[in-house]
């Protein structure tokens, strides 16, 4: 006898987002079930993944995390292309790693010219920039990249409660998408998702950032309200919690312990190029369960591997 | 007897009393006046033209002899004579589009009569009482003890039987027996064991019989004198007393003198396990409400001597504090009190200057954060008698919220911190005269329109001031829904100051303490703080009676804020819930009013101690649901705006404008 599955049938829906313009640009969201209950809902979008690379040569990567990009660490804009030419990039995501006012403090003008330089080696691809979550620093560098790349509609990041009018003011006025960020709590995310409102950031350029915690570091605290975001969006139709979410994830897995070990100092651990992969691959999936729509990942392997996942949960139905 | 007024050119009418003030009636009707003195007349901003029929002519040094004769008034000052027609001049006009709604949902402190309705069933009666004897002096043939012979005396003219008498009383009745030539008073006490005969004076004193009763609250200490006396006292002239006037004699408060060592109740108990701490924070105390007797006798011209009778009502913390109980245990898991039911305790042994007869009757408490204060606001408010369903709600520095009706009682407790009695607020004051409790601002502007109690020059900001301002600046669009000021606004009231952004409310040369009035970002935070946590705590406790908002027939409020609460002010900054306002009802200080009821009413007694025994508290703090309840209120009006959707319509409507 054939068992009947239950289905649980959902009010509400994510909204769609659109990232970049023109032919390559990115359509995330669109759910309307829990993440790929693709028996119960409708998931027009898979989730994507945006290859990291930093505005400067990194400096406490592990060697295994340089390696395929060895040759082009310190130029950004090669990076950013190697990236697309080599390993198929869908999106990039750009850390203005350089313009921490504690560390390097590059200057606002100098950052926007190497956005503008990565954005002509992609090609169409589209950007996401991600600030260092200085509110002042973030003010400057974010708004004067958002006024450099008019209409271009990259994601902008992060945005909080401190600085969202400032930031937010310039990404509606020059037409990108708002990273709306907070510190891993649904009610303060629906708060910065109404306050972007209120300041007029239109709904279909809202990406929600729940905060990333690390495997093993409190990825399962961003789980949670991941999941109380989703079903908030879904069961409880809230409207200010429908927005595809983003998930800043590579820099919280490359700077753990484990992911940077070496066989000297444990040789217990393993192969220290697998380890981090599988830390890498583990995070990404359990994100993707959680519901997230856009992965920030680093090494090109653990993002191979992280798509066909996705290929498997999406086909699994 | 009213007098119609009409403002020009809104059309917008309204009936004014004739002791009540044209500014006091455009602040009702929602029709903006630049006004910056809080209506006593220094400012002249509120300059208006009458231009139909009579008014006062209040002195008004500030208007040309010319303008007053051209019919200008100021708004603060002047009263109607006869029905008129008022034109608010350019300056404090806007586009007329614009003009603010009326404010509807204004609630006052109940009146005595209204505050009687409240609880049934009670007759004047109060437990301690005086009669006068005139006594047969002894004989050979009567030779019975001159105590016998009072006892004799009371059964014969008053039937009282069973008597038992203090020793204090007896060692000084022989002489002063004889002194009197036999004509005395006798104060007595009706205890569990019977009538208890505790002091004798000469002479017939028995209209002169007065109770003091006092609330210690953590923040503020309020005492109010009553005539126990058939209950029949006129308040103090020319003071501002709370509805309950005709009651209270005189009323007097004063910040508690503990806060300077911990603002909130746990750090008091901290202090309290220091050495000595114990001692010294009973000490002040003490002293504080030996000061508040003093100046209530003053006030109501009474001797001290009359004084037969006191009652504390206070939150269990400030009650073992008051008594020198150790209150280690009162926050240290699993949080109980030394003792819910404390018999009473003789003023002189507790440091009270008042007779040695004077015994302290103490308002049985619930738990640890639930105290006496709880249990007189259930009992004066008649909860405990009543079917419908009933949410109390204490707003003070520790918000104590009450749920059910005759048949079940629940409580919570939540940490608010002192904001509502203007602590922690920059320019925050007790609500008390020169204190700003009514806001209006103008949306076009953002000029005020202030008025202080006691209509004095202002002083700082009391709790219901603080309440309308923040609802204002969120209307008008100068605040977002966070707390945080806008920063293009065309005016120079929104600034960055020491503190961040601020309001300037009254400027220097307008007020009372010769510097900016401000209302900063930071006070609006604990405000978002304080009014998050009673709100949450309402919606646990709610949620666990398996119970919403709208299930509540009525809403009862409580607290030293100020002599009335704008429910819609409240409802905006998400304090209130949003649901009718004919469910609310207001009663002022909680505390005092069930603690005065118990000095009028042997009666109710009994039912404070059922009260205390039916309430079940819950701890918030073992809910983790409570922390996530408290986040989603900590904005304006709240996270969940589904939950608010008649002041979600108001906000909406204003940004439209």
């Amino acid at each position: 006898m054939a068992i009947e599955i239950p289905k649980r049938t959902y009010k509400g829906a994510i909204r769609t987002i659109t990232l970049g313009a023109g032919d390559k640009a990115v359509t995330v969201g669109g759910e309307t079930s829990l993440p790929f209950y693709l028996f119960e809902g409708e998931r027009p979008n898979p989730p994507r993944i945006a290859m990291e690379i930093w505005d400067m040569e990194p400096e406490d990567w592990p060697e295994h995390a340089l390696e395929p990009f060895k040759d082009v660490v310190s130029d950004p804009a090669a990076w950013a292309k190697k990236c697309v030419e080599d390993y198929g990039a869908e999106m990039i995501c750009i850390q203005m790693v350089s313009t921490d006012p504690n560390d390097k403090d590059v200057p606002a003008d100098q950052a926007a010219e190497t956005v503008l330089k990565v954005l002509d080696a992609i090609n169409g691809v589209p950007l996401i920039v991600w600030g260092t979550a200085s509110h002042e620093k973030d003010t400057e560098v974010l708004k004067l990249i958002c006024e450099k790349t008019h209409g271009k509609n990259l994601a902008i990041g992060p945005v909080e409660e401190g600085d969202h009018k400032q930031i937010g003011g310039s990404i509606i006025a020059y037409q990108h998408t708002c990273i709306s960020s907070s510190p891993i709590d649904i009610n303060l995310a629906k708060q910065m998702n109404i306050l972007l409102g209120n300041l007029g950031v239109s709904d279909d350029k809202i990406i929600i950032d729940p905060t990333t915690g690390g495997l093993g570091y409190g990825i399962e605290y961003s789980y949670s309200v991941m999941e109380r975001l989703m079903l908030a969006a879904l069961t409880q139709e809230d409207e200010r919690l429908q927005f595809p979410m983003i998930n800043n994830m590579a820099k919280e897995v490359w700077k753990s312990k484990e992911a940077k070990l070496t066989p000297e100092e444990d040789p217990l651990m393993g192969d220290p190029k697998k380890r981090a992969i599988v830390i890498e691959c583990i995070t990404a999936m359990l994100l993707l369960l959680a519901g997230s729509d856009i992965l920030v990942m680093r090494h090109p392997e653990s993002i191979k591997l992280t798509k066909e996942i996705i290929g498997d949960f999406m086909a699994a139905n | 007897m009213g007098y119609k007024v009409r403002f020009e050119p809104s059309g917008r009418e309204i009936e004014l009393a004739s002791d009540e003030t044209i500014l006091q009636g455009a602040m009702s009707v929602g029709v903006h006046v630049n006004a910056s003195c809080g209506g006593s007349g220094t400012c002249g901003k509120c300059k208006v033209k009458i231009v139909k029929g009579k008014t006062t002519v209040p002195p008004m040094p500030l208007l040309q002899k010319w303008e007053i004769e051209q019919g200008y008034r100021l708004a603060c000052m002047t009263k109607p004579l006869s029905d008129i027609v008022v034109e608010i001049p350019i300056e404090s006009q806007i586009d007329r589009t614009v003009l603010r709604r009326e404010r509807a949902g204004f609630a006052k402190v109940l009146s005595p009569q209204d505050i009687n309705q409240l609880v049934q069933g009670w007759t004047i009666d109060p437990t301690v009482f005086k009669r006068y004897l005139e006594l047969p002096p002894p004989t050979k043939e009567d030779n019975m003890s001159d105590l016998a012979r009072v006892y004799r005396s009371l059964k014969q003219t008053y039937g009282f039987d069973r008597i038992s008498a203090d020793f204090r009383a007896i060692k000084k009745m022989s002489q002063l027996l004889r002194d009197a030539d036999w004509k005395v008073t006798v104060t007595m006490v009706l205890t569990r064991k019977g009538y208890k005969l505790i002091n004798i004076e000469p002479g017939d004193t028995s209209d002169q019989n007065y109770s003091i009763v006092i609330d210690i609250g953590t923040t503020t200490i309020f005492g109010q004198l009553l005539n126990l006396h058939e209950c029949k006292v006129f308040g103090c002239p020319g003071l501002d007393v709370d509805g309950a006037e005709r009651y209270t004699l005189a009323i007097a408060s004063d910040y508690n003198p503990q806060i300077s060592y911990g603002e909130d109740v746990i750090s008091r108990i901290v202090y309290a396990l220091k050495p000595g701490g114990l001692e010294r924070l009973q000490e002040v105390v003490v002293r504080s409400i030996n000061k508040i007797i003093k100046e209530l006798l003053k006030m109501a011209k009474v001797e001290r001597k009359y004084v037969s009778h006191m009652v504390i009502a206070g939150n269990t913390t400030m009650t073992q504090l008051f008594l020198g109980l150790n209150p280690k245990y009162l926050r240290e898991d699993p949080y109980v009190p030394t003792a819910n039911f404390l018999p009473p305790v003789r003023a002189i042994n507790a440091g009270i200057e008042l007779g040695e007869h004077v015994h302290i009757y103490i308002f049985p408490m619930v738990a640890s954060y639930i105290g006496g204060d709880i249990v007189s606001g259930v009992l004066g408010s008649g909860i405990f008698q009543r079917e419908d369903l009933t949410l109390f709600m204490d707003i003070g520095t520790n918000g104590e919220i009450v749920l059910g009706n005759k048949d079940w009682l629940m409580s919570a407790s939540c940490s608010a911190g002192p904001a509502f009695e203007g602590g922690g607020i920059k320019f925050g004051m007790r609500a008390t005269r020169g204190a700003i409790e009514q806001v209006r601002v103008n949306p076009a502007t953002y000029e005020p329109m202030l008025m202080t109690i006691g209509r004095a020059k202002a002083k700082g900001i009391c709790g219901s001031g603080l309440i309308y301002t923040v609802a204002e600046l969120l209307e008008t669009g100068a605040l977002d829904q966070n707390g945080k000021f806008k920063h293009d606004l065309p005016t120079n009231r929104v600034r960055k100051g020491e503190d961040g952004y601020e309001y300037v409310l009254s400027w220097a040369d307008e007020n009372a303490v010769n510097q900016d009035i401000t209302l900063t970002e930071i006070d609006i935070d604990n405000l978002i703080r304080a009014k998050g946590a009673i709100y949450a705590g309402c919606k646990i406790l709610l949620d666990q009676a398996d119970m919403t908002f709208s299930d509540l027939d009525r809403v009862i409020i409580a607290g030293g804020f100020g002599h009335y609460i704008d429910l819609e002010a409240a409802k905006i900054i998400g304090l209130l819930p949003d649901i009718p306002d004919e469910k609310f009802m207001f009663v002022g200080n909680g505390s005092l009013l069930g603690a005065r009821l118990l000095s009028f009413s042997k009666d109710l007694l009994k039912e404070a101690e059922n009260i205390a025994n039916m309430m079940t508290n819950i701890e918030l703090s073992n809910y983790p649901r409570f922390m996530d309840e408290y986040v989603a209120a900590m904005f304006l009006p709240h996270t969940d705006e589904t939950a608010f959707p008649n002041v979600m319509k108001i906000l909406k409507e204003e940004k439209a404008a």
